[in-house]
């Protein structure tokens, strides 16, 4: 256990990041990260699954990413900071993704926000 | 000699770039943080540096974790801002000093902060979300930026110490650079948010108040605080903060604070502040 992280066992909702994850969901997140890339969009837009088989995920991960699974997906080890990069591909917004790994619809989610117009 | 004449903290909001590109500047939702980035921006185009030194972070688009970097100054004539997944932005690539950034390499790692070094690659919203709010790029930006990139993505990270020690050991290498060059030094990240997990867009405005006048009146009580601290008291990636204490590091002293606005809208604390030393 790294000791500056020691404390957060409990707290909900939080997954840390760190060698452990990335060691674990490397191919993952590599999938992830590689939507920077405008080739990688259109080979995933064109054939998702290809993609997908290309890169190397296992079958639990293929499926969180055609449901696209936010939460799954962070719980399967991915970082937030690639999973953005596929919300864009995906069309969605990160405030759409805040909600959904939420479990709130949209609208829910604004409603508890200070200017919700903000976006 | 060089001379670090003020400091900047700012939100490095992914978002913020997105409203700047589609012009939201005066729209009711966006106005108050662009207002508030206007006192920044006049103090900028008064004092003329010649650089910004940028702590920033990576968000895994340079760098990707199969090598990820504590500490990395980047170099070049020109850095291009980083597709993220929606393209390119409609902004001239940031300006880079090679020189500056060679020397401030050179002093670092002669003073024992073996620091990575990386060039020919594009920078993200780490440093091109607040940028543009502090300097006008048309016809093109005025200045330079010498980019170092600290981890705080994939733990273990460096602790709120480290980063501290890092902006004194930055100071030591600009005040030894020849050139009588004027560099603002600026610490970007935060406040209070939380982007992934259930736990999304938890705040804390009354630990973002305390962080804000500790920064000022008693950074050591901040450095002093562990990874969990931060990410229980802000969200979990309100730990990119620790970035801030790099700056406050090559502040080191006393220090006034010129202006500061805090901007919490939907999901993230969004804050610029301006230091000079006393």
């Amino acid at each position: 256990m790294n000791p500056q992280l020691a404390g957060l066992e409990g707290l909900e909702g939080t997954y840390v990041f760190d060698l452990r994850t990335s060691h674990r969901a490397m191919k993952l997140n590599r999938f992830l990260w590689k939507m920077i890339g405008a080739d990688a969009r259109h080979a995933f837009n064109t054939d998702p699954e290809k993609a997908m088989t290309d890169a190397g995920l296992t079958e639990t991960e293929k499926d969180l990413v055609r449901r696209q699974d936010w939460i799954g997906l962070i719980r399967a080890g991915a970082s937030f900071f690639v999973l953005e990069k596929f919300a864009r591909v995906a069309q969605r917004t990160n405030l759409e993704v805040y909600a959904m790994m939420r479990g709130e619809t949209f609208d829910e989610f604004m409603a508890t926000r200070r200017v919700p117009e903000c976006r | 000699m060089a001379k670090i004449i003020g400091g900047i903290g700012t939100s490095h909001v992914p978002t913020i770039g997105v409203a700047y590109d589609k012009g939201k500047q005066e729209d009711p939702a966006w106005a108050p943080l662009f207002k508030g980035y206007q006192p920044v921006a006049d103090w900028l185009a008064a004092k003329k540096p010649d650089a910004l030194v940028f702590l920033y972070n990576d968000h895994a688009t340079t760098f990707f974790f199969d090598l990820y970097p504590t500490f990395a100054l980047g170099i070049g004539e020109r850095f291009e801002i980083a597709d993220e997944g929606a393209g390119k932005r409609p902004l001239p690539p940031m300006r880079g000093n090679v020189d500056l950034s060679i020397h401030i390499a050179e002093s670092l790692v002669n003073d024992e902060f073996d620091i990575t070094t990386f060039q020919d690659r594009p920078i993200d919203h780490g440093c091109a979300s607040p940028l543009p709010l502090l300097w006008p790029h048309q016809p093109d930006w005025p200045g330079a930026i010498v980019p170092i990139a600290i981890n705080v993505l994939q733990f273990p990270i460096p602790t709120a110490k480290r980063c501290y020690k890092l902006g004194q050991a930055l100071r030591r290498a600009i005040e030894s650079y020849p050139q009588d060059l004027k560099v603002v030094v600026v610490g970007t990240g935060g406040l209070s948010h939380q982007v992934h997990g259930e736990r999304a867009g938890f705040n804390n405005e009354d630990w973002d108040m305390e962080f804000l006048d500790l920064f000022v009146k008693n950074p050591e009580e901040l450095t002093k605080l562990r990874h969990a601290d931060y990410i229980k008291r802000g969200g979990a990636e309100s730990v990119e903060q620790i970035m801030w204490l790099a700056m406050r590091g090559a502040l080191e002293g006393e220090i006034r604070e010129l202006h500061r606005n805090y901007y919490l809208a939907t999901t993230t604390a969004m804050t610029v502040t301006l230091y000079e030393p006393a």
